[in-house]
């Protein structure tokens, strides 16, 4: 079954490559005769066609944030999503949010790469009386309709409060961080910081992974190498916790170590949960049926808030098959 | 070597006991030398005697030198090119300055832009140029590519250069190894101007007609220390190879030529087309034959086509299948050098550095390059294999390496040339096309390079030859073909060949065309 | 040698060194020194004994694996006088395809492994042609194929990494127990060896009997006493798999290089082009062969980075290539092609393997690494300037 599904993907790919060699974009859907203009939600359509601009699809968590939109708008006949890539390119995302405009889509969903060269089309697409939705990172002023985003450092708080829980108040922990550059990086770590403050834990090994598995395991093979008792690993990322599972597998000593990871993608962290590979994983929500939720109601001419904080799950051995527990 | 002269003038430039090392080795011992003004001052030697060690000093390249140089009588030490260039010496190198990809006029301004205000003039520069190229007769259009120039031209142009930089002191190393009889008047024309201008002319040359015909004063070096310094008159050319080899030459071209064999190549109505935007055909129905032992040479000045041919029929320019190539009566279209060598053919080209060695590689690396399917029929080689090989063909040509490990580029260039050589018998070829198989390499080493010569044909090879000095011609060749713009318009038997006869069927037919 | 009576025509660089001083002036003593320099710099920091642990080693020799194979196909391509960017892509899109054959579709090792390692050759035999039939240069040509393969990896992978959470088409996950494949490439040697040889013999003891069997099983239990207790075994335990494969590139490689006819042709073409071509080197095919070999060689490193990461990652090898080029520069071999060798690629890969794990353990902040990777970088090369 899933010979056959790959093998369409192969064939799919060789397709791709011909249709796209001129365009740079993938553009999954086209609009069907958009409305022109903006309008507001006084008079309900039959078809709401919705731009989706996305910053980049090189990280998982931005595939499955658009996935979880795909995901959420199918079950809705009267909504049609068409999905943009910027590749990491703000210039390319601005063009983006500005053809979307000139497109005349009944709503913009967009999670920008940077908050201030993104503010200025944001707002003139808000302006033209195009409702806006920003998804994970926000941009300046107040010039958009609704900004839904977590709280990394709420959730890093939130894992290192549930670690000093789990090791009684007293260990030693290897702290691996995603690129200290970030923003999401500082946060799951000052956040994690707070966390354990006053107790007795103590982070005996600190290094960037730059979210990277491969690094992860490097640095967790080094901590492994300098210190013979380490009690728990809290990585800014699964893949990370992932990496430093399989190095201290390598040396014999995972069953020693409790490993704690953040995001919880379904085939990332709560498949390791599944497969017993970490303890413990923090979601990190992505929004993206929330968005459409939002969207919903904005077509349906309610109000809704001006910025919706996603709460976070926490994925263990005994409460993933029920989808986990919310934490406050 | 102190002057005798009787003027109370100091020579413009005097240069005393020179010593220069590099690491342990003393490539300079104590050398002295002295250029006076309107003087043709000629350094000989042969090639590793030292001579560009001590221009290179001079010119301000080496600064960790012993001894002391004074410029019109007060001592100087450049440290830099740029500070002997301010000293007024010019140095018009073997190897070409230019940049290929820049236009005429700003390689002439090359580091010394006419700028205003931080901007290249390039009107002010193109004018300059313009009159730089009149005052030498050099006819070219100064917005022009370098590189789509024709090589003596450039030669012309760094000459020109050099010169325009108004120096005192110029040192002209080889000027004359890419140009063509006329462009070599022109270029003594030159020196003679500069002569009646109080210039003095520091001249290298391995030519023997040149030096016996420009050269107002010699000084020879040998294995980097002073022979000796004479005017020219007082010196018989013997007297000069004396004094560079060391020992009396009898004979300078010792051709013997052994009884001929069958027909080894023939050739017949072969073309080779131009490359790019010369649609002109570069060798253009050219019919000749080589006999086994037989050494016949190609005549021809600058763009007659005659290392074209030697290219056409080793494969190396493409398939060609215009005309009839037959080898040994046999017809064969070659279509590459991999296959034109397992036919037995070889081809030593003319620029041993450019595309004739792998500098980068070891003597044996070199020696056994183009005979590697034959000496690893499976792939693997042997090192033992290939040493024994290169070791054997070494002593044949008298190959004076300190070890056969040695990269090329660290060897003379004799021992250079006689590597590309080395190459070349290790194939055993039936018939080796030479392109100046002597170029650039000191008496010796030439003397040598005709005696394997006289062996290979004696062992039944033919040889199909280019050389552009005269006397090598006329001595080593057995025939001589004549070739002009691309056409074959002469044939001359040994007996029957004279220098006049050749430099006409040369350039004769040019006049013919122009006046057609 | 010739016995010349001239020794004038000796030139300047064979007069009489001390052997010790040739060798540390030689490319491999240069590259010597270097290593020695990182691995005094572990000594030094050694980071509460860490660096004296056998399992750092055993690590940094495991981490360095991936780069070094890299590294050795990029010696192949530099010392022709080109590069290769493209083996970082290579390699993602050589883990997607091999994590897709084993996990998802099951396919046995020794189909998946050949078929991954022929697509990474052919990717190479393509950048390779371009440079060689169409003389596109090679930074364009591998630039291009450094593109086209990450985006290829993207869409073969699906964007997502490809793991053993296997997406159905509902949008839930089905777990898949980890390849064995990928458990064997990231073991121990030791393990291996024991697991294999005991199964062996155990089968030959269970099938043979009689005073034969008797003696046969002598003999094992002798081949295991020697095992265990002359060193074989405490070794064979603190390597990795993937440092054998490295191990097996390289010697492999060398072997191409140093006594092939092909090798030469390598160094012959990154020399003088044109001088090769004129000596009968079919410069095209040896030239389409080193980049196919690179990919070749990327694929194999993806294999095993897809083994060590249990998953195939399209964001994988993210500036691989240079890393890989750094190698090979440190190591001494000339970018400009036509010197060096494989020897000195392996030293090369000690060296920044030894020198990423010094920094590791000493937990270096990020930044400093960088800025500390770049001056060692710098000062190797700088070491290794050619005389004159």
């Amino acid at each position: 079954m899933h010979g056959a599904r790959s093998i369409v993907r192969f064939a799919f790919t060789i397709g791709m490559f011909f249709t796209l060699a001129g365009c740079c974009e993938s553009e999954e859907k086209t609009p069907q005769a958009a409305p022109a203009g903006g309008q507001t939600s006084a008079a309900p359509k039959e078809v709401y066609t919705i731009g989706m601009s996305q910053c980049n699809l090189g990280e998982p968590w931005r595939v499955q944030m658009n996935k979880d939109v795909e995901l959420a708008a199918e079950k809705h006949p009267n909504l049609e999503v068409v999905f943009k890539d910027a590749q990491n390119d703000t210039l390319k995302q601005r063009a983006h949010v500005e053809e979307f405009v000139s497109a005349g889509v009944d709503l913009l969903i967009i999670s920008p790469k940077e908050a201030q060269p993104l503010t200025e089309p944001v707002a003139k697409a808000f302006q033209a009386g195009i409702p806006v939705i920003v998804l994970d990172r926000a941009v300046l002023g107040d010039q958009f309709t609704c900004f839904i985003g977590a709280d990394n450092t709420k959730i890093g708080r939130a894992a290192g409060e549930w670690i000093a829980e789990q090791l009684g108040g007293a260990g030693r922990v290897v702290e691996l961080k995603g690129l200290m550059t970030s923003i999401p990086g500082q946060d799951r770590h000052s956040g994690f910081r707070e966390g354990i403050e006053g107790t007795d834990i103590e982070v005996i090994f600190e290094a960037d992974m730059k979210w990277l598995e491969s690094n992860a395991r490097k640095e967790m093979e080094s901590a492994l190498a300098r210190y013979d008792d380490i009690d728990m690993v809290y990585a800014h990322n699964d893949p990370g916790a992932h990496g430093a599972y399989l190095a201290a597998k390598a040396a014999d000593r995972h069953e020693d170590i409790m490993f704690v990871g953040i995001d919880a993608l379904p085939h990332e962290g709560i498949a390791y949960v599944i497969q017993d590979i970490l303890d413990a994983t923090f979601q990190y929500p992505t929004g993206g049926a929330e968005a459409i939720d939002v969207a919903l109601r904005i077509f349906a001419g309610e109000e809704v808030p001006k910025h919706i904080v996603l709460g976070s799950r926490l994925f263990t051995k005994d409460n993933v098959a029920d989808g986990g527990v919310a934490i406050e | 070597m102190p002057t005798e002269s009787e003027q109370n003038v100091p020579p413009l430039v005097q240069m005393t006991g020179i010593t220069k090392r590099f690491g342990h080795v003393t490539v300079l011992h104590e050398v002295s030398f002295d250029v006076r003004a309107g003087e043709v001052h000629v350094l000989a030697g042969e090639n590793g005697a030292g001579k560009s060690t001590l221009i290179k000093i001079l010119a301000g390249v080496h600064s960790d030198f012993e001894g002391a140089i004074e410029i019109e009588g007060k001592p100087v030490r450049p440290a830099s090119p740029l500070e002997a260039n301010a000293l007024g010496v010019a140095v018009i190198h073997q190897e070409l300055s230019l940049v290929p990809s820049m236009s005429v006029a700003d390689n002439i301004f090359l580091g010394r832009s006419v700028t205003h205000g931080g901007f290249v003039s390039d009107r002010v520069q193109r004018d300059a140029s313009r009159d730089l190229m009149a005052r030498f007769g050099i006819n070219v259009d100064v917005d022009q590519l370098v590189e789509d120039l024709p090589i003596a031209t450039q030669q012309l142009i760094e000459i020109a250069k050099a010169l325009s930089h108004e120096a005192k002191i110029i040192v002209m190393d080889e000027p004359t190894s890419a140009l063509s009889a006329p462009e070599v008047e022109k270029l003594f024309g030159l020196i003679a101007q500069l002569k009646e201008r109080g210039c003095g002319i520091v001249y290298i040359s391995h030519k023997m007609e040149e030096i016996e015909r420009i050269a107002d004063r010699i000084t020879v070096l040998r294995d980097g220390r002073f022979v000796g310094c004479d005017d020219a008159s007082a010196l018989p050319v013997r007297k000069i190879i004396n004094w560079m080899v060391g020992r009396d030459i009898e004979q300078q071209f010792p051709r013997h030529t052994p009884g001929l064999g069958s027909e080894r190549l023939r050739i017949e109505d072969f073309t080779v087309p131009g490359e790019g935007r010369h649609a002109r055909p570069v060798v253009d129905g050219a019919s000749l034959h080589v006999r086994a032992g037989e050494i016949v040479s190609l005549a021809g000045l600058q763009g007659s086509g005659a290392s074209e041919l030697l290219w056409g029929i080793f494969g190396a320019r493409g398939r060609n299948d215009s005309g009839r190539v037959l080898l040994d009566g046999a017809p064969l279209a070659i279509r590459s050098p991999h296959h034109a060598i397992s036919n037995g053919i070889a081809l030593l080209t003319n620029d041993r550095k450019a595309t004739g060695l792998v500098l980068s590689m070891s003597v044996i690396a070199n020696a056994v390059m183009a005979d590697l399917p034959r000496l690893s029929p499976l792939g693997l080689r042997s090192p033992a294999r290939e040493m024994l090989a290169a070791d054997r063909t070494a002593e044949r040509l008298n190959l004076r390496a300190a070890s056969l490990q040695m990269e090329v580029n660290e060897l003379s260039g004799g021992n250079q040339q006689k590597v590309a050589l080395a190459k070349w018998m290790q194939t055993e070829p039936k018939l080796l096309l030479l392109d100046e198989p002597t170029r650039g390499i000191d008496v010796g080493a030439k003397r040598e390079v005709y005696q394997l010569m006289n062996d290979w044909t004696a062992r039944g090879i033919a040889i199909l030859m280019i050389t552009s000095e005269l006397p090598e011609l006329l001595a080593m060749s057995d025939r001589i073909v004549v070739m002009h713009r691309g056409r074959i318009t002469a044939h001359y038997t040994r007996e029957e060949a004279t220098a006049d006869a050749i430099m006409e069927a040369a350039m004769g037919r040019q006049m013919e065309t122009m006046s057609a | 040698m010739t016995d010349s009576p001239d020794k004038t025509a000796a030139p300047a660089l064979t007069v009489q060194m001390n052997p010790m001083l040739r060798f540390v002036a030689s490319p491999a003593g240069r590259a010597l020194i270097a290593l020695a320099l990182v691995i005094l710099l572990g000594v030094i920091f050694h980071a509460d004994g860490a660096f004296f642990k056998i399992g750092t080693h055993r690590d940094a020799l495991r981490q360095a694996s991936v780069f070094g194979i890299l590294a050795c196909g990029m010696t192949l391509v530099i010392i022709t006088g080109g590069i290769d960017l493209a083996v970082g892509s290579v390699l993602a899109l050589a883990a997607v395809v091999f994590a897709t054959f084993t996990i998802h579709w099951g396919w046995t090792a020794w189909l998946a492994v050949p078929l991954v390692v022929l697509l990474g050759a052919s990717c190479g035999a393509i950048s390779g042609s371009l440079t060689a039939w169409f003389r596109i240069q090679p930074f364009i040509a591998t630039l291009a194929m450094m593109v086209f393969a990450r985006g290829l990896a993207k869409i073969a992978s699906g964007g997502m990494k490809v793991s053993t959470a296997v997406p159905n088409d509902d949008g839930t996950y089905s777990y898949i127990p980890v390849p064995g494949v990928f458990r064997l490439i990231d073991s121990r040697v030791g393990d291996v060896l024991e697991s294999w040889c005991g199964a062996f013999s155990e089968y030959l003891l269970s099938r043979i009997g009689g005073w034969f069997g008797d003696g046969l099983a002598w003999v094992f239990d002798a081949v295991e006493w020697i095992y265990v207790n002359c060193g074989i075994a405490f070794v064979c335990a603190n390597v990795s798999v993937v440092t054998v494969i490295f191990l097996f590139c390289v010697a492999l490689a060398w072997l191409l290089l140093a006594r092939h006819r092909w090798g030469r042709q390598l160094y012959a073409i990154g020399g003088n082009e044109e001088a090769a071509r004129l000596s009968g080197v079919p410069v095209r095919r040896a030239k389409i062969m080193a980049y196919a070999a690179a990919g070749l060689l990327a694929g194999v490193a993806g294999i095993c980075q897809a083994a060590q990461e249990q998953q195939g990652d399209p964001e994988a090898g993210m500036a691989y290539e240079l890393s890989a080029i750094a190698i090979v520069v440190i190591g001494g071999t000339n970018l400009m092609g036509g010197r060096g060798g494989i020897g000195l690629t392996l030293i090369g890969t000690l060296t920044i393997g030894y020198l990423e794990k010094v920094l590791s353990i000493n937990a270096v902040p990020e930044a400093s690494r960088l800025m500390l990777t770049g001056v060692i970088i710098v000062l190797a090369v700088l070491t290794q300037k050619r005389r004159r």
